[in-house]
């Protein structure tokens, strides 16, 4: 760096320290209003005790998923934003293909009121639907589970099942396979049909493909973030001014 | 018939494994005889899989050429996830934990509208990835559409209260309705002007919410209509939320401190800044 470079950095320096005077002189007037922000401790993938997640490669997890102790996450899974996978007292096990919407949780139970002990089994091409709420369950492959449904101890979902969205499903209740349940407390609906049977598995489908996507934006480094976002700005100039 | 024995296969082991004490061999040893027996994919890791990142979760996902859009008066949470083709118009705003993904079709909450904490909004059909055009999906949601003459996108019109840890999926949703907090609503379903849904209904795919009724129930059933007084408390709502997130709106400069932090920690760790 010349002399001129050297000069204009130092001149940066000066105008950046005097900046963050400024701003503790503001947070001294704020008085007890201060925060002092910290960078998130939010991990992803966390361990406890000694129990760590295993996640298989082409897993998607997204950033503000959490996913602690004990559990297993298989290839072309994907664990969607805001979903908490606690395996803390037992273990979980997520197939491969299976998706975890948005905001939901999956827990294991170390003791219930029956005396139990029972890890999570999710089996492969799993859907499980937005905010649900998974407890000890044992859910099979191709099953699909509604958005907002939630599953307490010891359910047994069964392949082709399919738990309507917003239903409370008792302690131990089994939903055979290719049934519909519904509501709360869970009863049985109607059965599923073979065009709804073959959605779901194209539904499985669907979000693999879909996860890969986000996986591939949310790994972006801030260079590769700010290139896109010129670019994107660049490409909107451009379609204004065709439009005019 | 196999996935029951692989699933049962799975299970013997990890209970024995769970009953044995916390000691280091015994638990190794557990460990090796259920990894022995268990046959199935092996779940391969990756070496460099982040396991934190300081980043945290963006707020903003932009998915190939679709970037959200927020207005700059409306509030959105720090802890709010927008993917996608999600647009946040004017005065509105989107609350702690709330995950708007608009991946498959396209989300926006109008004027003055309050997406409340932990909902999660997600519109279906239209994947730009890998989908047969003649799945039983696209059926569903074209006969939908053809049925109620709605799109597939999710629309929240103006002054919306929808609210929290509500599920809504390809709805739309006209102005000035109060939805109730942990309600669900599914794919097609269309809530009329001044229309409010109690707390935690469930409202089934393509059903209507005539305007001013309040509706409740899984599955939503009619209670009673709604009088004039009510229906004008309805704005008013949005309204004193929209004056409550501004003065959350004014708590989050534009730039945070947090780059102090990062400096400070990259200069102790002896990384260039």
């Amino acid at each position: 760096m010349g002399t001129l470079g050297r000069a204009v950095y130092t001149l940066g320096n000066w105008i950046r320290v005097t900046g963050q005077a400024m701003d503790r002189l503001g947070f001294q007037l704020q008085g007890s209003y201060y925060i002092q922000e910290q960078i998130s401790r939010h991990r992803t993938l966390m361990n406890i005790f000694q129990k760590s997640p295993v996640v298989d490669k082409d897993a998607f997890i997204a950033p503000s998923a959490s996913v602690i102790g004990d559990v297993q996450v298989g290839r072309g899974s994907s664990i969607w934003y805001g979903s908490v996978l606690r395996g803390d007292v037992n273990s979980i096990s997520v197939g491969s293909g299976t998706n975890i919407q948005d905001n939901s949780l999956v827990h294991v139970a170390k003791s219930n009121l029956s005396g139990k002990v029972l890890p999570t089994i999710i089996g492969d091409n799993v859907t499980i639907g937005h905010s649900a709420v998974i407890h000890g369950c044992t859910i099979e492959d191709e099953a699909f589970v509604g958005m907002g449904a939630t599953l307490l101890d010891g359910v047994v979902v069964e392949k082709h099942a399919m738990v309507a969205a917003g239903s409370l499903v008792r302690q131990n209740t089994r939903v055979p396979v290719g049934e519909v349940w519904a509501g709360n407390p869970a009863k049985f609906l109607r059965k599923l049909t073979d065009e709804e049977i073959a959605f779901i598995s194209q539904s499985a489908t669907n979000y693999i493909n879909l996860a890969k996507v986000h996986a591939a934006e949310n790994a972006k480094s801030l260079d590769e973030i700010e290139l896109e976002k010129m670019l994107r700005k660049k490409f909107a100039d451009v379609t204004r001014s065709m439009i005019r | 018939m196999a996935a029951l024995a692989r699933i049962s296969r799975r299970l013997l082991p990890r209970t024995l494994s769970t009953t044995l004490p916390g000691r280091a061999f015994t638990a190794e040893a557990a460990q090796s005889a259920q990894n022995t027996t268990k046959p199935d994919p092996i779940i391969r890791e990756s070496a460099d899989r982040v396991k934190w990142d300081y980043r945290g979760q963006r707020r903003l996902i932009p998915l190939g050429q679709w970037a959200p859009k927020i207005a700059v008066d409306a509030y959105v949470a720090p802890n709010v996830v927008l993917a996608g083709q999600v647009v946040v118009y004017d005065g509105a705003s989107v609350w702690n934990g709330a995950v708007l993904r608009g991946d498959l079709n396209k989300i926006s909450v109008g004027f003055c509208s309050n997406v409340q904490e932990r909902c999660v909004i997600h519109a279906a059909w239209s994947s730009p990835t890998a989908f047969k055009k003649n799945t039983t999906r696209a059926l569903l949601v074209k006969y939908i559409a053809f049925l109620t003459g709605l799109p597939a996108e999710t629309s929240i019109e103006r002054y919306v209260t929808i609210g929290a840890c509500s599920l809504l999926r390809s709805c739309t949703i006209e102005p000035e309705c109060i939805i109730g907090q942990n309600s669900i609503l599914m794919e097609g379903s269309l809530v009329e002007t001044h229309a409010i849904l109690e707390a935690g209904s469930v409202v089934p795919p393509g059903r209507r919410i005539p305007s001013g009724e309040l509706w409740a129930g899984n599955p939503a059933k009619f209670v009673r209509t709604l009088t004039h007084e009510e229906t004008l408390e309805i704005p008013k709502l949005a309204v004193a939320i929209n004056d409550l997130s501004q003065s959350y709106f004014s708590e989050f400069l534009p730039y945070s401190t947090v780059y102090l932090e990062v400096e400070k920690m990259k200069k102790s760790l002896g990384i260039s800044i």
